[in-house]
């Protein structure tokens, strides 16, 4: 059984397409960029995890994944250090990963 | 090198076609996720953090020089222009695009190459020495035996959903570099007392989080009986293989909870019913097979070649190369060349297309266009003639492939970690990058002398960590990426299972660790003694209080 976050969290899914790792944003797109992640708990986060579901049902998104965030100045990051490297891209090849292409941002 | 037969084309043809439907109507929203993904598994085709990742076969990493350009194409056209070798030796390609599959599979399917179980419950890539039919130290090529095991195991309808994955290896020699006692069958091809030439039976070995090293099943099994004695194994694990929480299904599970010597029994019962029933394939056509293995005619040259001691006298990292990446072949005046994927500073197995594309280039000039991947991530031209080797290095080294390191401790199995995989705790790469620009130093490599590092990400262990003279276990503590060290495995003929040593190290830690362990080896080591046999000898105690005490 998953272990139950506590405090804020934000969405994560993959594109269906490239698998890209991308956030629920506030206005309820997809993003890699963490500063425009929609976050949130209890009701707040029930709400958005419904939205968010919606990409699921729609094709575009292959699942969703409710993670842990620490929030700086109203901006949201990955609390742990895999979905900061999945919203980063690899921590090696950095000349190959998505941070050197913004063609999979979600229009 | 074996050629598909029409057969062959039909069914790897078909199968694209299917999963190019499938995928289309995956994309369309015909099919769920949750109806998808068994698909696209037993199909190679993963979804890591960042992508998608796509595991193409390499069948017991043979390939010729055509295979490996198409790969280089693969990753240039569909990925970012390069590869990951494997322990299965097969390649991944880290970044390619799911509609673009079928396409990728496709073009796979014009040179013979496929992704058809690299992933899944079910027979893997059967796995094999890298240096098979090219050796002076083996009994028989296994590759005609890995071939056979190839062809029952593709698509059986029986063992296509078995408990677990399921993996196969097989050595036929008596040093084993295929690491068979720790795979779910080993065999060793041996010679009875009449000169026939069978296989010893080991299963139930593994790593991941319960490591066990395989036990002998048969001593002898006849070459004629290999797929029905095979196929009875197979049988009872299916039968009796737990279902019920997949962290107790791989069949070593079974056999430490039936005993190997009731697993033996049981299997011979089996066996017993069914031999009769042409599982086996007629001697003929094992012989149809083993023709397709046939040695390449070379001419037997000269044991020495003057270029290469004039070279060696003039350059220390060429004469290192020679000594560490190249070893003897079967016939005389030639050598086998293994092309090292660890560059000091780089990503174990990885390579980029153009340095796929001049493998390839070399394997069609110098090595009968034949190409072999080892399960030690690096690839390996076979048939080389011994006065070829400078002219090889020397583009070897202009493309960052002249790492003069093989067998020793920069030559690391290291899985991609937290980096690409969905499964990881903790990053290997960049632990593998610090490891090898600190002991980087050729001399002291050399000084160091063989010694095999094997690092994981997780407790999976598809880095081989039980298996490492030295290994490294990262874990997740609380966030923190932490990494343990194991001392005392082997994977060769003298398998054993690494112990850990204490608690974990930071990234900067581990490498400061490993440094003491290798210091307390030279400290420690009698003339000659290699460092597995100083560990055997001396003990876990004086490496601990090295670590630990000191800290």
């Amino acid at each position: 059984m998953a272990k139950k976050i506590i405090g804020p969290q934000m969405i994560l899914g993959n594109f269906l397409d490239d698998g890209r790792a991308v956030f629920f944003t506030r206005d309820h797109g997809w993003s890699a960029d963490t500063s425009l992640a929609a976050y949130g708990e209890g009701d707040t986060l029930d709400q958005l995890v419904t939205e968010a579901s919606k990409a699921v049902d729609a094709n575009l998104i292959v699942d969703i994944e409710v993670i842990g965030a620490r929030v700086e100045d109203g901006t949201a990051y990955p609390a742990h250090i895999k979905h900061a490297i999945q919203a980063k891209g690899p921590t090696v090849r950095t000349d190959l990963g998505y941070q050197v292409s913004t063609k999979w941002e979600a229009a | 090198m074996y050629a598909y037969d029409k057969f062959d084309h039909a069914m790897i043809d078909t199968r694209v076609a299917e999963f190019r439907d499938q995928v289309g109507r995956r994309v369309k929203g015909e099919l769920t996720e949750e109806e998808f993904r068994p698909i696209r598994l037993m199909n190679g085709l993963y979804l890591q953090l960042h992508a998608y990742m796509l595991r193409v076969a390499v069948p017991y990493g043979t390939m010729s020089g055509g295979q490996m350009r198409r790969l280089a194409h693969v990753a240039r056209k569909y990925d970012k222009g390069y590869g990951h070798f494997t322990t299965r030796q097969n390649i991944q390609f880290n970044w390619p695009k799911l509609s673009e599959t079928p396409d990728i599979l496709e073009e796979l399917a014009e040179v013979e190459m496929h992704a058809i179980q690299t992933s899944g419950n079910c027979i893997r890539n059967v796995t094999s020495d890298q240096f098979a039919g090219a050796t002076a130290d083996e009994i028989a090529d296994p590759r005609p035996y890995a071939e056979l095991l190839r062809q029952w195991s593709s698509f059986h309808p029986e063992f296509s959903f078995l408990p677990r994955k399921f993996k196969f290896a097989i050595t036929g020699a008596d040093t084993d570099r295929a690491a068979v006692k720790w795979h779910d069958i080993g065999l060793i091809v041996r010679k009875n007392d009449a000169g026939e030439i069978g296989f010893e039976v080991l299963a139930g070995g593994g790593m991941g989080r319960t490591p066990v090293i395989a036990k002998t099943i048969r001593e002898f099994l006849p070459e004629s009986d290999l797929l029905s004695y095979m196929e009875a194994m197979l049988r009872i694990y299916n039968e009796h293989g737990r279902r019920d929480n997949k962290y107790k299904a791989r069949i070593k599970i079974l056999i430490e909870a039936m005993e190997a010597d009731e697993f033996a029994r049981q299997t011979e019962v089996e066996w017993e019913r069914i031999k009769d029933e042409h599982v086996d394939v007629p001697m003929e056509e094992v012989a149809r097979i083993k023709a397709f293995f046939t040695p390449p005619p070379l001419e037997v040259l000269p044991i020495n070649a003057p270029a290469v001691e004039e070279l060696s006298k003039k350059n220390f990292v060429f004469a290192s190369w020679v000594k560490n990446n190249t070893n003897a072949h079967k016939v005389p005046g030639y050598v086998n060349v293994t092309i090292s994927l660890k560059p000091h500073g780089g990503i174990p197995g990885d390579a980029t297309a153009e340095q796929m594309d001049l493998v390839a280039a070399l394997a069609d000039e110098y090595s009968q266009a034949e190409i072999r991947v080892s399960h030690e991530q690096n690839l390996i031209l076979p048939h080389v003639a011994l006065r070829d080797l400078p002219a090889i290095w020397a583009d070897l080294d202009d493309a960052g492939l002249g790492t003069a390191n093989v067998g020793l401790l920069t030559d690391m199995i290291v899985c991609p970690g937290l980096d690409y995989c969905a499964l990881a705790n903790a990053r290997s790469i960049p632990i593998a990058q610090a490891i090898t620009k600190r002991f980087g130093d050729m001399k002291r490599l050399q000084d160091i002398g063989p010694l095999k590092v094997k690092m994981s990400g997780c407790i999976n262990s598809c880095g081989h960590h039980h298996a490492g003279h030295i290994g490294i276990l990262g874990v997740d503590r609380k966030g923190q990426e932490l990494y343990q060290i194991l001392l005392g495995g082997s994977g060769a003929e003298d398998a054993s299972k690494a112990g850990i040593l204490g608690p974990g190290f930071d990234e900067h830690g581990i490498v400061d660790a490993l440094e003491k362990v290798v210091a307390v080896y030279l400290g420690e080591r009698r003339k000659g003694e290699e460092f597995l046999a100083t560990y055997r000898r001396i003990g876990a105690d004086i490496f601990k209080e090295a670590i630990y005490d000191a800290a």
